[in-house]
């Protein structure tokens, strides 16, 4: 009976030699060896290449993205680009001019003479502080005042969003003046100038005052001349009572309507950056991460669309190799069952 | 399943030696399991010559950090013994075609001056893959997980192809000793 330790014994202590010819053989092959050359035994580190290759990949990507994040931040970023062109826009629509402290010349609608109109001005200007704001509104009071207005109402806030709104009343013949004044006070942000025509309504109201007046002559004259009986003398007074109580009603709105003609009616709001849709130009080191933001992405976009290419090649090379390995795994097995 | 006690793993030395040295000290053992594989001392030396003339060429690219030399020797001898298989199947297919097959690997020879005819007949009735794990695990003594590598399996796989090669030894030894 036979063990497996006797079995292995056996088969160690019976260990094949090879035959002194063999290796007489081997050892002329061994003579044959020559110097290495210095590159020889130079073997192109594939496991340490990657570890090093894909962290400095990574490093050279956020890298350019950081100077060429750096680099394009000097000028406003692309989104602030279309943005301030938004609002730039549409200043422009408002006024013509859109710097700080540049009058609108010439922008502003001004009333026809010789006829009796409503103006009312609707002004936003943008100023670049909180302390600016103050001293705009002070400004705009003051400019009221030197050309024969007043005030209707003012509010001004102040703070990081500081803010004034004024409703002011000048003379018509001077709005076109102040509303170019009033808009230098600031950079203009939007300017809205109404025009009225009152004629008509002025027109219709003394066409109406004279024809009560002499409806209130001829009833006069009548009530004057004319023996009348009791009856009609009553009926005629008290026509002519209600005459003179429209007559008057008409004098006050005559008058009212002037008074609105000769007086403009201007709003003025004035505010920072920030409020009101105004866009504030972002910080250097913001526009450094937005360009940066931007650079990063597309590198990501790149590196997507290199991966969907090559990664179909990939994946079919990675099936032949895995097929070919099995393939021969499953040869190698076949031969050695024998 | 059989209990298999091995000696330990010899150990790795890192230093690099030169080739006559490693072919000197490793050449029995590259013989010796060309020969489990084969059965045929004659093929067993002509494969043993290709191995160290391949091994002769590839030294420079040996690097000792990711192996011994032995395992390194072993892993050159087995592609090219599995080489010459396929080449030898496909010839005997296109005998076979012919109606002459005949195989130099019935050719006769011993695996090893001291063995046992029953031990030697055993043997010869194991499949080469039975014969190689034993003669890697058992003759060259080499660990199993050294073995898992140059076999490509896994060590797991290593120690039941042995146990099966040991245990087919055993019954066809017992079988032996009965006729006797």
């Amino acid at each position: 009976m036979t063990s497996s330790p006797d079995l292995i014994h056996e088969l160690r202590a019976s260990r094949p030699a090879a035959p002194t010819a063999l290796r007489a053989r081997i050892r002329e092959i061994s003579a044959r060896e020559t110097a290495p050359a210095p590159w020889a035994r130079f073997r192109f580190p594939v496991r340490r290449a990657a570890l090093i290759a894909v962290p400095a990949a990574a490093a050279l990507a956020f890298a350019s993205a950081g100077v060429l994040g750096l680099a394009r931040s000097d000028g406003p970023t692309e989104a602030f680009r279309d943005e301030q062109a938004l609002v730039d826009k549409a200043t422009a629509e408002a006024a013509p001019s859109t710097g700080y402290g540049a009058a609108a010349q010439g922008s502003a609608i001004g009333p026809t003479t010789g006829r009796a109109q409503r103006v009312s001005a609707t002004l936003t200007v943008e100023v670049p502080n909180s302390d600016a704001v103050s001293r705009a509104a002070q400004d705009a009071l003051d400019l009221t005042r030197s050309l024969g207005g007043h005030v209707v109402s003012a509010s001004v806030a102040t703070g990081d969003e500081g803010s004034a709104t004024l409703t002011v009343r000048v003379p018509v013949a001077k709005v076109q003046e102040a509303i170019v004044r009033l808009s230098a006070l600031g950079r203009i942000v939007s300017q809205q100038v109404t025009i009225d025509d009152l004629q008509e309504s002025l027109d219709a109201l003394e066409r109406r005052a004279a024809s009560v007046r002499n409806q209130i002559a001829r009833i006069a004259a009548r009530l004057e001349s004319e023996s009348l009986d009791a009856e009609t003398r009553a009926v005629l007074e008290n026509r002519l009572k209600t005459l003179r109580t429209e007559l008057r009603e008409l004098r006050r709105g005559i008058s009212a309507t002037n008074a609105e003609a000769r007086m403009s009616t201007i709003q003025l709001t004035v505010v920072t950056p920030g409020a009101f849709g105004a866009v504030a130009p972002p910080a250097r080191l913001d526009r450094t991460i937005d360009e940066a933001l931007n650079v990063l992405v597309w590198e990501a976009v790149i590196a997507l669309a290199l991966l969907i290419v090559v990664a179909p090649f990939a994946l079919v090379a990675l099936a032949a190799w895995l097929g070919r390995r099995l393939y021969r795994r499953r040869e190698e097995e076949r031969l050695l069952a024998t | 399943m059989h209990a298999v006690t091995l000696d330990a793993p010899r150990s790795v030395d890192t230093a690099t030696p030169s080739f006559a040295a490693v072919a000197e000290e490793l050449l029995d053992d590259v013989y010796g399991y060309l020969l489990y594989l084969t059965k045929n001392w004659a093929l067993a030396e002509d494969l043993t010559s290709e191995t160290f003339e391949t091994a002769f060429r590839k030294w420079r690219r040996f690097d000792p950090r990711r192996g011994t030399p032995r395992a390194w020797l072993l892993a050159i001898a087995r592609t090219t013994a599995l080489d010459w298989f396929r080449a030898d199947a496909r010839r005997r297919r296109r005998e076979e075609r012919a109606e002459a097959a005949e195989s130099p690997r019935d050719s006769d020879g011993g695996f090893g001056e001291g063995l046992s005819l029953a031990l030697e007949e055993s043997l010869r009735a194991l499949t080469a893959g039975e014969r190689e794990v034993v003669a890697l695990r058992v003759v060259l003594d080499l660990d199993g997980e050294e073995t898992a590598r140059l076999l490509g399996i896994t060590p797991t796989a290593v120690s039941t192809r042995l146990s099966r090669a040991l245990a087919k030894l055993e019954e066809r030894m017992r079988d032996h000793d009965v006729v006797a």
